[in-house]
């Protein structure tokens, strides 16, 4: 490796642990999650980066070599759809199979007599819920996979085997992107570890999110239960993919326990009190959590507020990132809040205004990274990534 | 974290190591050595069912 790539990677790599930390490093920091963006700008189809993960790596290495970023995710087109058509995942929208090829993959939610748990199956989920996850819930999101008590198949069985090996085949293959994005462009890779809120994921793939609403209106102590259940699986798992060296954050997802889509009761009910202890205790073995806020979480503010210094980053799609700033700015470092749609329709001159604002109301003491406010897809003006890029190492030099 | 009543399966597990054990004959060698690798292998298959869950 050549010494001043390496020498890059580490500096890169002080600038991005340092505002994690909510301190002020030599520059603002620069991790922009861009996802089919880097299609786009590498000459690919949606298709490809999500059907092909080594065209989406390469496709994160060709940006991360042209742009001065410092860290990036390895593949932010997460959902290998190959993998998941070996699964037999219903619950996609393939580029290029269901959907036009340029389009991003989709999520797509069943109608609620369709739920992929049905309302009296709480108690089976609450006490065991890995034995529910395979013997409910794969087999009625799956199209290969046997119910418990059917006839087994041919295809039952090959999706086992394909889906294990695809799997590792996929997280083996991080670790050469990783030293890759290292060797060749002096690139961070940014996060490493997941996690979703108890409660989001039972809105997300169990019982679907008109579902839950029922739920906790119908039947809130088994929504609490099944919560709590789920918190000791959803913990170990997220420790499971953490960075060993505990510099780069476990990400956690956040979806729809925000209010409006649910009140302010349920949130306090069902939301914080069963991922509360979840963060603190990934922060108590030494990793911070990366919240990926998506929507507008500026009503929980407070509540984020009562965890311990420094143990989160908190990312801002929708939220007012001043009143984030007010809130949380003393305690942890703050990313985000650079508007998609001002990024996929604005000009090069309307970024760099706005990127000034953001950093002049919450960078001044460091802990803030640049990033766009969501997931960066194909509909990014390439010349308004750009943009972001250029003013914020010009204008964030500290 | 709240304590369960009962937890059947715990984080990592699918099929516990003192319910396979009953399954073998004595082992004459390491025990520690089988239910070592046992225990490894058994939590590629949980990791295997909470990752589609989680990420795909």
């Amino acid at each position: 490796m050549a010494k001043d790539i390496e020498q890059l990677y580490q500096e890169r790599l002080a600038r991005y642990v340092t505002a994690m930390r909510n301190e002020k490093p030599d520059m603002i920091p620069i991790r922009p999650f861009v996802a089919e963006f880097t299609a786009k700008y590498a000459g690919y189809t949606c298709q490809e980066v999500t059907h092909d993960y080594e065209k989406a790596f390469a496709a994160v290495r060709k940006c991360a070599a042209d742009f001065d970023w410092d860290a990036v995710v390895g593949n932010m087109v997460y959902v290998w759809t190959g993998l998941t058509q070996a699964i037999g995942m219903k619950y996609y929208a393939v580029p290029g199979v269901d959907i036009s090829p340029d389009v991003g993959f989709q999520y797509l939610e069943p109608p609620p007599e369709k739920a992929f748990m049905k309302p009296d199956e709480y108690d089976q989920l609450i006490e065991d819920p890995t034995g529910f996850l395979f013997n409910a819930w794969l087999p009625r999101v799956s199209t290969e996979v046997s119910a418990m008590g059917e006839q087994t198949s041919y295809r039952n069985n090959l999706s086992f085997l394909k889906g294990g090996m695809a799997m590792l085949n996929y997280f083996n293959a991080f670790g050469k992107q990783n030293e890759l994005l290292r060797t060749e462009s002096g690139t961070v890779s940014a996060i490493s570890g997941i996690l979703k809120a108890p409660f989001d994921i039972i809105a997300d793939k169990l019982r679907g999110y008109l579902g839950l609403v029922a739920d906790v209106m119908e039947q809130p102590k088994k929504v609490l239960a099944a919560c709590e259940a789920l918190m000791p699986h959803l913990t170990y798992t997220a420790l499971c993919g953490a960075d060993p060296e505990k510099k780069v954050p476990i990400t956690i997802w956040m979806h729809r326990g925000c209010v409006p889509f649910f009140s302010m009761e349920h949130f306090n009910k069902f939301y914080w009190p069963t991922l509360k202890p979840i963060i603190k205790e990934i922060w108590a073995q030494g990793h911070q959590v990366l919240f990926y806020a998506e929507g507008n979480w500026n009503a929980h503010l407070k509540s984020f507020a009562e965890l311990p210094d420094k143990s989160i980053i908190f990312h801002v799609d929708q939220s007012d990132i001043f009143e984030v700033h007010r809130e949380l700015g003393d305690k942890f470092c703050i990313s985000g809040g650079i508007p998609n749609w001002l990024l996929a329709t604005g000009t090069p001159t309307e970024v760099r205004d706005y990127c000034k604002k953001v950093i002049d109301g919450v960078a001044g003491d460091g802990g803030y990274i640049m990033d766009a406010s969501a997931i960066v897809q194909n509909d990014a003006k390439i010349e308004n990534i750009k943009a972001m890029t250029e003013f914020t190492r010009e204008y964030g030099q500290y | 974290m709240p304590k369960q009543k009962k937890i059947k399966r715990k984080p990592g597990v699918c099929v516990p190591w003192d319910e396979k054990k009953k399954e073998l004959p004595k082992i004459l060698g390491d025990e520690k050595v089988v239910q070592k690798v046992w225990e490894d292998i058994d939590t590629l298959g949980y990791i295997y069912i909470w990752q589609c869950l989680l990420s795909f």
